[in-house]
């Protein structure tokens, strides 16, 4: 392009006039940008996205997870788990923290109660069923489960059971976590930036011969999207974490940046209360659903990059059904199940927060509600009032998104579907025994095939009941520079950072 | 002319102003709906955990303890923890507030002499040609949203022309002048208009003052009075608007911060507010008190040098 | 903040400003007109959204295009135009009252009235105007009401300054020391003669600040505090368009010319009541 040309001509006479920019990256440091901050280094405080990424390049656990989903030793070289599913006897393999001290059993069995006990936790649900924790000897652990658990090995591999240094935690106390904590992952902190950004340094010390592939990396917090696909475009960055749908094509056709799209557990839907009118009426749920196309939804949402949602669990969670037909567009039928209904046309309120994207859609939901007769203010609220007002009930409907942080689909039904397990079924109130029943059931089934029907049943009666309204499956949208190679996010929302190699220096 | 005791006073009287402050900022973030615990631990934590961690912090004591405390700590010159971040809040403050300084005095630099040379041409000029397009300019400049204009300016100047990097804050002098020139290049835009219009029409005041019309009978040329009279009297004003607009360029420069990924005070402050950390917010608001003053009682000090008539 | 640099102006020639006073005028007039009379003669809904007419250049069933849910632009930009102008409005006529008697308060009795509402004006003064605006948005809630809340209890500082430093100069004039010799009670010295004396800056300045306005209004759009979907406002609409604008030029575009001429006209009048009413500073 001529205009480049010209521009690298003008660009050069003002370099002479300010200096050429530091060249700053003789050393092979990956440069990622995501909207989401990092808060905190300590991995039982939080379970918000930002921290969730962080945690996985600094803690190691005990199982990994393959690209092919699959699970395979971490720090815990090997395992097994008794016939009666009750007991997992660990090996803790031959490892080092970050400081040069041995990663122990007790560092194992200290870093697992402490999310599960912890007071301040934010997140002890994957760790729920562990009854007892005990060290064999120095490389051997014991875990007690309360009963056979199918999940329990692979929730050994979410973000926040990454082992950290009992030691140090115990004589630093809150301010280990701080600064520089004491890591077992790939990375050690170098700088941290709050607010900004966050400095990795390859770990000396980490357990995987060869690894990470990279001296370090830089998490840069970008909170403008558009920032972020510009600073893509100027080669200021090695990969950047959601980029707009509606930017994906214009960067696709961009040479040196790739969009993989990768698959992952996110699900857009709408949140129904059920616990007051009108969605407590199953004939107005139903109406409210049949009354959205959500082809369409998808489409002007993500430009059809994403898949649409047929039912009230992720796309890419394990026995996701695939089969279930969904609810279906129906006008017609939507509004005869309306004026069949107990609603008395008062409009209900829809709870978004200051999202573009939660705009977007109230705005497509309101419009589609009003086809039918069934009316909706929207009312948008910052964060900190949503996940106020979300809790206690206090809204309509809420178009929002959750993901799950394992593929096995436990965690997402406890979450999202499950009335009597704490989250009340994402807030919504939602409350059918039979599901309670199965959610038990389908944990303590070891057998793949007999599971699989059991969370089939469990899709099937919680998608007609209309628990929630599914709209879409997005992958992620990621772009991704040449200047690297290896980098990709998984669907449990961790970078393979530790496998990524800088190619172009 | 002693100007201490009256720098004195003004500082004495700065002592209500910032206990006034740290109520009104108390109060503003404590009556608040929204609740920083649920933020700070994320979607999934139960309801328990957010009690637990509400007692911890001391947020569910009466507010007036929670205040004197606040008010305590901030005797002994801690600003406190912030919330979210576990961190001091004046660590926070300090790690970003340089960036925020460097921006603000960056603009300063670009736009006071935009701002003299356009303002001298359209007032010689006025109501020719030259003085309309610059009218014209003005309010372009100041009606584009900042936002857009930032995005416009990256997306040509950082990148299809590759002559500036479109985020961050580089390391080094000559490499932060590089980084951030956009953003300083677009606050300007804004800026300069704003002290243009005001220059201007002091100028065009002076220029019919009683003196300047007796200097100009009394035969001193026309260059000589402008240098000598009218320039220097009509700085005066825009001094004072240029002593406002450097306090809201600490602070609201927030949205070219966010543009270009410069992380400084007024985004620091965004967070805060949006996350509910009220410690960080508090001492953020001090220390935007404290800033104001400074740079009020400095272009009022730079007034009594410009002008001795002029009392503090 | 207080935007003090848009109070000014010529204080010269009155025909020049006559030209002034009537381009903006009329720009002025005219965005009233279509926002009065505009939706209704197009007589398209600016909320109906059209999922197969998405970021549709301009054409003949759109003149100026679909945005990315398929609602008409121009329809949205005339609907646009009666919250903006209201906001300028109800954005700037709250603080003004609130300034003007504050200042006048002030500036008029002296004293320790003047020390207190001085001292609240340095405690407003000392949040950033744009920082202050968003944080009360952000806490009350997103909305034009909150809005409008916000900005009266941030903008009416710079009222009251304006007018607290004309009604000292005033209480030494001699008209009112006359009024006060013949035994007038203060309040009505204080409304009937220093006011009206005092209202000429208050009105040029207040045209400037509902460019300020708008302008505020946009920014709390970017992050996200605007107002309430699918209210149409041009600063909304813009920030909301970001993301597009690879995919269309026509989507910030001409919300961002709608504002900038409203903002035009409301300076040019601003300019022109400057020269005619001889402001000074």
């Amino acid at each position: 392009m001529n205009l480049k040309r010209l521009g690298r001509a003008v660009g050069l006479l003002a370099a002479l006039t300010l200096a050429s920019p530091a060249a700053t990256h003789a050393e092979d440091i990956v440069r990622i940008a995501s909207a989401y901050r990092t808060t905190t280094l300590d991995p039982a405080l939080s379970a918000a996205a930002g921290n969730i990424e962080t945690y996985g390049q600094l803690y190691g656990r005990l199982i990994r997870r393959a690209a092919d989903g699959s699970l395979e030793p971490g720090l815990a070289e090997s395992w097994a788990v008794s016939d009666d599913g009750k007991t997992v006897t660990l090996k803790i393999r031959d490892a080092k923290f970050s400081d040069g001290s041995p990663i122990t059993a007790d560092d194992v069995v200290f870093s697992l109660l402490r999310v599960r006990d912890l007071k301040e936790s934010a997140y002890s649900a994957p760790l729920q069923q562990l009854a007892e924790a005990k060290a064999g000897d120095a490389q051997t652990v014991i875990l007690t489960l309360k009963s056979a658990f199918a999940p329990f090995v692979g929730n050994l591999e979410v973000f926040n059971t990454g082992i950290v240094s009992k030691k140090d935690v115990e004589t630093r106390g809150e301010a280990a976590f701080t600064t520089t904590p004491v890591t077992s992952g790939p990375y050690v902190v170098k700088e941290w930036r709050p607010n900004d950004r966050l400095i990795l340094a390859a770990n000396p010390h980490y357990w995987r011969e060869g690894y990470p592939k990279n001296d370090g990396a830089e998490l840069i917090e970008v909170v403008d999207d558009n920032t972020r696909v510009t600073m893509m475009i100027a080669g200021e960055l090695d990969a950047a974490r959601g980029v707009p749908w509606s930017q994906v094509a214009d960067l696709k056709g961009r040479d040196g940046i790739s969009m993989p799209l990768e698959p992952s557990t996110v699900i857009f839907m709408t949140l129904l209360n059920h616990s007051r009118a009108p969605f407590n009426d199953l004939k107005v749920r139903q109406a409210a659903a049949h009354a959205i196309d959500t082809v369409a939804v998808t489409k002007a949402m993500t430009f059809g990059y994403a898949a649409t949602a047929n039912t009230t669990l992720p796309g890419a969670v394990d026995f996701h059904d695939k089969d279930n037909p969904g609810l279906g567009y129906d006008v017609e039928d939507a509004k005869k199940l309306l004026k069949e209904s107990s609603y008395d046309g008062k409009p209900a309120t829809i709870l978004i927060t200051d999202s573009a994207e939660s705009e977007r859609l109230a705005v497509l939901l309101q419009a589609q509600w009003a086809v039918i007769g069934l009316n909706a203010k929207i009312e948008k609220v910052d964060g900190g009032v949503w996940w106020e007002r979300v809790p206690g009930a206090d809204y309509d409907a809420a178009p929002t998104w959750w993901y799950n942080e394992t593929p096995d689909p436990d965690l997402a039904v406890r979450w999202a579907l499950c009335g009597t397990c704490g989250s009340e079924s994402y807030y919504t109130k939602y409350n059918n025994a039979k599901v309670d029943e199965l959610t038990e059931t389908a944990a303590r089934e070891l057998d793949p095939v007999k599971r699989g029907a059991l969370y089939k049943e469990i899709q099937t009666i919680s998608t007609e009941e209309v628990a929630q309204i599914p709209l879409y499956y997005p992958p992620y949208a990621n772009a991704y520079g040449n200047r690297i190679k290896g980098l990709m996010m998984t669907p449990s929302l961790q970078w393979t950072l530790e496998e990524t190699e800088v190619v172009q220096p | 002319m002693s100007r201490i005791p009256a720098i004195g006073l003004r500082l004495v009287q700065l002592l209500p102003v910032l206990i006034g402050i740290t109520i009104v900022t108390f109060l503003l973030v404590k009556l608040s709906p929204g609740d920083p615990v649920r933020l700070m631990l994320g979607d999934r934590a139960t309801e328990e955990t957010v009690a637990a961690v509400r007692a911890q912090l001391g947020f569910d004591l009466p507010l007036w303890k929670q205040y004197l405390s606040y008010a305590g700590n901030l005797l002994q010159g801690d600003l406190g923890q912030s919330i979210r971040y576990r961190l001091p809040v004046l660590d926070l403050i300090l790690g970003v507030m340089p960036r925020t300084l460097f921006l603000a005095t960056y603009v300063l630099v670009l736009s006071i002499p935009a701002t003299v040379i356009l303002s001298v041409v359209a007032a010689r000029h006025a109501g020719k040609p030259v003085d309309q397009i610059i009218r014209i300019l003005s309010v372009i400049g100041m009606t584009i949203p900042v936002f857009w204009l930032g995005i416009m300016l990256a997306r040509f100047l950082g990148v299809e022309l590759g002559l500036f990097p479109v985020s961050g804050y580089g390391d080094g002098f000559i490499d932060h002048l590089h980084h951030l020139f956009l953003p300083a290049l677009s606050t300007s835009v804004w800026l300069v208009p704003m002290l243009v219009r005001n220059l201007r029409a002091s100028i065009l005041e002076q220029m019919e003052a009683d003196y300047v019309v007796a200097s100009r009978a009394k035969g001193l040329p026309a260059r000589y009075i402008f240098g000598r009279h009218i320039l220097p009297n009509s700085l005066l004003p825009t001094l004072n608007l240029l002593g406002v607009m450097i306090a809201f360029l600490i602070g609201g420069s927030v949205i070219v911060e966010i543009v270009y990924a410069v992380p400084g005070l007024g985004g620091l402050m965004i967070e805060a507010v949006l996350a509910r950390d009220y410690t960080v917010i508090q001492g953020l608001t001090l220390f935007y008190a404290l800033g104001t003053v400074i740079v009020t009682l400095s272009v009022d000090l730079i007034s009594t040098w410009i002008d001795p008539r002029v009392q503090l | 903040m207080s935007h003090l640099g848009l109070s000014t102006a010529v204080p010269r020639a009155r025909s020049r400003g006559s030209i002034e006073i009537s381009i903006g005028g009329s720009l002025l007039s005219a965005w009233l007109f279509l926002a009065i009379f505009g939706p209704s003669i197009l007589g398209v809904d600016p909320n109906q959204i059209d999922l197969v007419a998405i970021l549709q250049p301009p054409h003949a069933d759109h003149w100026l295009g679909t945005d990315q849910l398929g609602r008409d632009a121009l329809a949205r930009i005339l609907m646009g135009a009666r919250i903006d102008i209201l906001m300028s409005v109800l954005g700037v006529l709250p603080p003004l009252i609130i300034g003007v008697v504050v200042g006048l308060v002030s500036g008029y009795f002296g004293g320790w009235i003047d020390s207190i509402l001085m001292r609240l004006v340095d405690i407003t003064v000392a949040f950033p105007f744009l920082v202050l605006v968003i944080a009360i948005v952000g806490m009350l809630g997103p909305g034009l009401d909150n809005f409008f809340v916000a900005l009266a209890l941030v903008g009416w500082v710079s009222y009251a300054r304006l007018i607290r430093a004309r009604g000292l100069v005033l209480r030494e004039a001699e008209f009112i020391q006359a009024a006060r010799g013949l035994g007038y009670p203060p309040l009505y010295i204080l409304f009937r003669h220093v006011m009206p004396k005092a209202l000429s800056p208050i009105a040029v300045y207040a045209m400037s600040d509902a460019v300020m306005v708008m302008l505020a209004g946009a920014s709390l759009g970017f992050v996200g505090l605007g107002v309430q979907p699918p209210t149409p406002e041009w600063g909304v609409m813009i920030a909301d368009g970001q993301p597009f604008v690879t995919m269309g030029w026509w989507i910030c575009l001409f919300p961002g010319m709608a504002a900038a001429s409203l903002g035009l006209g409301f300076l040019l009048l601003s300019d022109g009541l400057a020269g005619r009413l001889g402001v000074r500073k």
